[in-house]
């Protein structure tokens, strides 16, 4: 007997230490306020988390509150449902996943607070100004596809592309390239958000470069590396650019990185007949073509194009690199009789002053969103670079192409958009607050066209991003999970079998047994 | 009996073992210790000076922590890169690899005991003396070194507690089994196929045998495939030597050999003596149930009597009489015999090339200039290491009157050349020292896809983006450093004094290194110093490094007319004298061009007129137009006494040559 209760002690000790510290530290503790002090001043939080439209079925926006104090309790609530609160001792506020989903879900369109209160070891407890967000009326799809890659420069060794579930934490791998030494992964896209429809694009000295096509769980290597490819609305055919894309480096720009189409064209791929065509107006030898986008009735391809300002195609930069910059053009065409129409420009650079790139239009077929940055291409490297929206539905009623710039910039890159399936949200990547690393944001989208205050990705720890070294970017919203599996697709980019397609037009792409070239985007 | 005892506490009793054994184990080790820390010194691989490409980071926190828990093999990968942390410090570095081959010699005993083979017991000394051998060539394979540990771990175990009924065995190796998967990735293959050997030719339990290869086979493709959702690659080869994420980089290849031979000296040596006990030594030994060793079935299955062990002292009795009559001098012969062999295997390896490569980059990571001149006398022929003694010459203010004392050639002050495209690492404190930011940047970039997230690269780029204002990035790698365990001090304070000053006013160095950087952009794809060094001055004209550089660079490239129209910028500085190779090279630039060059009241000093008149009067009895004979026999008439000076480098060129 004796003997039993020295081997009950230590457990009934652990089970007590337990429970204290359950009711202590964990968010289930509920201090009782009966008096604190107002301040009219709004807490900062980190991440800013104060002024923004919530999509409902996102995951917990923790947070980190930065006032100095010993404790904080946090209260969050809507009209409706049930509040949440949450007690700590440390800075941190980590939202309970339950019933924060239920909060959004019971309070669609509605106002959601932030009740902050802080209190230091002697003094009474402070209430901050209430934070006041917004939970939208609509979902953001459930998932977020984007690669991963440290700020690299020439070289790299680890990039992957991973999917994010939006409404957790949970992030899982799509492809790497931890068995192929050297194998760049990019430019994953997908047919109107259906993850089960994708290319991803890969570029290898061991492997060749080439696409990967993989659609309900059979993955095909075309034999072609696609580069920014958009999916006709038929699912029959994908238009993609090629681009001779070469990386130089600023001697004293903060952005140390560069890059320039040397050359680029625009082509197509017929999936029935495995075949590329292109069309002389898409692919002109005096002209740059890149950054294909799919009207979302498949009646127009729009498209950036610039006039190529160099004759020495091999000095690069070019002279005048920083000179180029693109118009938005557009051309119908014909999927039945695969007949492309008359070319139109859309906006011209000269009218804007700027570059003009990465046209993406809502699925509903309403909005234009599109980057503007001083020169170039690659809008990514440019603190200029600032999203703008355009008005289809008006452009075609008065014939005149109107936009304005987001307010939603920052001093900047902003780049990278995609949109929800719904038309609601977008999702890009910024720069905001550092000049290096890209993180992902999150903007609803009214029916007005007004872009609202974005929400930073939420991660489990609030301080995730302040010592992240990696960049995210090309987020792509898809509705559910890529569900192909990462050996699948690394075994078709080693695999020996393939579709074999012919370049209508000579274009420099890299073959097997050919090192990768120090060039290609990298975010 | 022992076998017995062994059985039911396997360290107590090899801790509690002959004294002897004891203290031949223990001066084994202590040598063992003093080698890895005085001698190999593993802080050098700690900085991997670009050669070590897979040493791993640590951060301290839950995240890191839940990335490697996610993965079969991560929680053996996450201790292996904490204790890996400590390489930092060479004693405490050269403790935790010491206790790594102290456990793993400790592991061998016990299974070699317990197999009842004690005459090859010696083997034990095997893999901590191939474990220095890596070490002495400057590898890292601590990881596959930790799995290899923890599958030996488990075997132990196994032997500990197996030996009840075939039943609780079975549930004992599957138990384990899982937990070792989980712990070990790969490396669990090792502990089944011990397993397996160990009750196949030992136990002579075939069933349990093939039921054991059967899960061996299972239990990755079960855990690893279907559980952890891990590629059938990674599921059986993770951790293990043969492992793609090794095998597929060249740098991780380096001395894997040695590796495999660790995981294969204990089965190959097991399954030869089980085999020779089944086939050629007759009758073989079974352990009983409660695992003593007994009297076993021959191949024919007669019952046959154990026989007893011949003595080895028995059988040398005769000849070597002497030596079985004291124990001590048995001890000493042993031991001597044993550290003998282990010096002539391990002390051959040492590469110290490639540790003089460590220690110089070591060296100038520290700023400690004379160590990175003393470096160079070990390895003369080096552009990496030549490389390093220029700035070191630069900081002890030697470059302008020393550099060729040590063998030039232009590619050992920027190494521009394509065989040192990707010496990343060794570029970047040039060009931070220099001013050229954006250089200095790109080169960590590169170096940190190369290298991974090492510190020390981290810290650079937090100085560069404080030095840039860009407090946001700068912020991000200070507080990925602030998780490290050793910077985090230096992390924390910066972090503050941007919370406090994001300008960092008060800080000498940021002030100092944003006076020098440049601020007219231009893109490019090659690094041209001319230009970059032009810039640089015109920026700043008092940026003496661009300039000594400068002059250098113009020396080297033999441009002595353009050395000429800078020496002008002489007056930017404080020189007391025209430094001796800038003496020398205006003589010859004025023996060239015939004309004199206003030195605006500065002199050529007479020790340098002596020299150049001394050269010269060697040189001419030595005619040597396109006669190569003639020009090797003034080379070497020369070298002794004019060997360090500009004279000699501009007729004779460089004595280093780029290995293709």
């Amino acid at each position: 007997m004796k003997k039993f209760f020295y081997y009950l002690l230590p457990f009934g000790g652990i089970l007590i230490l337990l429970i204290g510290l359950y009711y202590y530290l964990l968010p289930g503790y509920v201090p009782v306020i009966d008096e604190y002090t107002s301040i009219d001043k709004v807490p900062d939080i980190h991440p800013d988390y104060t002024g923004v439209v919530v999509p409902p079925n996102i995951a917990p926006l923790n947070f980190a509150v930065r006032e100095k104090a010993a404790q904080y309790y946090v209260k969050i609530y809507s009209a409706g449902g049930d509040s949440i609160d949450v007690f700590s001792k440390n800075a941190q506020i980590i939202i309970p996943i339950g019933p924060w989903r239920k909060l959004l879900a019971a309070n669609r369109g509605r106002n959601l607070y932030f009740d902050i209160y802080s209190k230091n070891k002697t003094e009474q407890w402070v209430r901050f100004k209430t934070i006041t967000n917004t939970i939208s009326s609509e979902d953001i799809d459930g998932f977020l596809v984007y690669r991963k890659i440290r700020p690299s420069h020439s070289n790299w060794r680890e990039m992957g592309v991973y999917q994010r579930n939006l409404e957790n934490y949970d992030e899982s791998l799509v492809l790497d390239n931890r068995f192929h030494e050297g194998v760049c992964i990019n430019c994953h896209t997908f047919y109107r958000n259906n993850p089960d429809k994708m290319l991803i694009g890969f570029r290898s000295a061991k492997y060749g470069s080439s696409a990967l096509l993989a659609e309900d769980g059979a993955v095909n290597k075309i034999g072609t590396k696609f580069t920014y490819t958009s999916w006709h609305p038929s699912g029959r055919l994908v238009v993609y650019s090629v681009n001779k894309v070469n990386q130089f480096f600023h001697i004293a720009r903060n952005e140390v990185r560069g890059v320039v189409d040397m050359d680029s064209l625009l082509a197509y791929y017929l999936l029935d007949s495995e075949t590329v065509k292109t069309t002389p107006d898409i692919s002109k030898k005096d002209r740059l073509e890149t950054y294909p986008c799919w009207s979302p009735d498949g009646r127009y391809l729009y498209f950036c194009s610039a006039p190529m300002l160099w004759s020495d195609r091999n000095t690069v930069p070019p002279e005048r690199y920083d000179e180029v910059k693109y118009d938005l053009l557009r051309i119908s065409y014909d999927i039945d009789s695969d007949q492309w129409g008359q070319l139109e420009t859309v906006l011209s650079a000269q009218d804007t002053g700027l570059s003009i790139l990465e046209p993406r239009i809502s699925p509903d077929g309403r909005w234009l969103i599109f980057c503007m940055c001083n020169y170039g291409s690659f809008p990514v490297y440019h603190k200029s670079s600032d999203l703008y929206i355009m008005d289809l539905k008006a452009a075609q009623e008065t014939g005149e192409y109107k936009y304005r710039r987001l307010d939603i910039n920052s001093d900047q890159s902003e780049t990278w958009h995609s949109w929800s399936s719904n038309s609601r949200w977008i999702a890009f990547s910024s720069k905001k607050g550092n000049y290096i690393f890209t993180r992902t944001y999150l903007s609803y989208v009214d029916e007005n066209g007004k872009v609202y205050e974005p929400v930073l990705l939420p991660q489990k720890d609030p301080f995730f991003y302040d010592s992240c070294l990696k960049t995210f970017s090309v987020p792509e919203l898809v509705t559910g999970p890529v569900r192909t599996t990462g050996e699948k697709l690394a075994r078709a980019v080693r695999g020996t079998r393939k579709i074999e397609v012919d370049m209508p037009i000579t274009m420099a792409t890299p073959k097997a047994g050919v090192a990768p070239q120090s060039w290609q985007e990298r975010e | 009996m022992i076998a017995r005892k062994v059985m039911m506490n396997p360290f107590r009793k090899l801790l509690g073992q002959n004294p002897g054994i004891r203290a031949r184990t223990f001066v084994f080790f202590i040598l063992f210790f003093l080698y890895l820390w005085l001698e190999v010194d593993l802080r050098l691989i700690y900085y991997g000076a670009d050669i070590i490409t897979n040493f791993p980071i640590f951060y301290r926190g839950w995240d890191f922590f839940r990335d490697f828990i996610a993965y079969p093999g991560g929680p053996v990968e996450y201790l292996s890169a904490f204790l890996s942390q400590f390489f930092y410090i060479g004693w405490a570095g050269a403790l935790v690899v010491t206790l790594q081959a102290w456990l793993i010699c400790l592991c061998v005993d016990v299974f070699i005991k317990t197999i009842n083979a004690d005459r090859i017991r010696c083997i034990r000394f095997v893999p901590p003396i191939l474990l220095l051998i890596l070490y002495t060539r400057y590898t890292y394979h601590f990881v596959t070194m930790a799995a290899l540990l923890a599958a030996l771990l488990f075997v132990c175990l196994y032997l500990k507690v197996t030996k009840k009924s075939t039943s609780f065995d079975l549930l004992s190796f599957l138990s384990l089994s899982a937990i070792l998967y989980y712990l070990a990735g790969g490396a669990y293959l090792l502990f089944a196929v011990l397993c397996v050997i160990y009750e196949l030719l030992f136990r002579r339990r075939v069933r349990m045998g093939l039921l054991y290869s059967l899960f061996a086979a299972v239990i990755p493709y079960v855990a690893g495939v279907f559980v952890s959702g891990i590629s059938i690659v990674e599921a059986f080869t993770d951790l293990l030597p043969v492992s793609p994420k090794i095998l597929v980089y060249e740098t991780r290849r380096r001395m894997v050999e040695t590796v495999y031979l660790l995981y294969l000296l204990l089965p190959s040596a097991s399954l030869g003596l089980g085999l020779w006990r089944i086939f050629v030594k007759s009758p073989p030994l079974s352990p009983s149930r409660n695992g003593e060793p007994k009297a076993g079935p021959d191949k024919v299955g007669r019952k046959v009597k154990k026989r007893p062990r011949r003595r080895a002292s028995d059988a040398g009795k005769g000849v070597l009489s002497w030596y079985f009559r004291s124990s001590k001098i048995r001890w000493v012969i042993e031991s001597s015999l044993l550290l003998v062999i282990a010096g002539s295997i391990v002390l051959p390896a040492n590469d110290n090339k490639l540790k003089t490569l460590l220690q110089a980059d070591y060296y100038a990571y520290h700023r400690m200039w004379p160590q990175v001149i003393k470096a160079y006398h070990r390895y003369p022929n080096s552009f990496l290491i030549v490389n390093a003694v220029n700035r070191a010459l630069y900081h002890t203010g030697r470059l302008s009157s020393d550099m060729f004392s040590y063998p030039q050639h232009p590619d050992t002050l920027f190494l521009t050349s394509k065989e040192h495209l990707i010496a990343h690492w060794k570029k970047t404190d040039v060009f931070i020292d220099l001013g050229v930011m954006n250089m200095g940047e790109s080169a960590l970039a590169e170096s940190m896809e190369r290298l991974g997230e090492r510190p020390i690269i981290l810290k650079r780029l937090a100085l560069i983006n404080m030095v840039k204002g860009n407090v946001g990035a700068a912020g991000i790698y200070l507080g990925a450093l602030s998780k490290t365990l050793f910077y985090a001090d230096w992390a924390d304070n910066y972090i503050n004094s941007l919370e406090a000053d994001p300008n960092l006013s008060t800080d000498d160095r940021i002030q100092n290194l944003r006076s020098l950087m440049l601020k007219e952009d231009y893109g490019f794809t090659r690094y041209e110093p001319e230009r970059i060094l032009l810039a640089l001055l015109e920026k700043n004209r008092k940026n003496n490094m661009a300039f000594e550089y400068l002059m250098a660079w113009f020396m080297l490239t033999g441009q002595l007319d353009k050395f000429v129209h800078n020496l002008d910028r002489l007056d930017d500085f404080n020189y007391k004298a025209i430094p001796r190779h800038y003496e020398e090279a205006i003589l010859i630039y004025e023996v060239l061009t015939g004309s004199k060059v206003n030195l605006k009241g500065r002199h050529i000093s007479q020790g340098t007129q002596q020299r150049a008149r001394g050269f010269s009067d060697i040189t001419v009895r030595f005619p040597r137009r396109n006669n190569k004979e003639a020009n090797t026999q003034a080379m070497l008439a020369t070298a002794a006494d004019y060997g360090d000076t500009y004279f000699f480098y501009y007729n004779f060129g460089s004595l280093l040559i780029i290995k293709k």
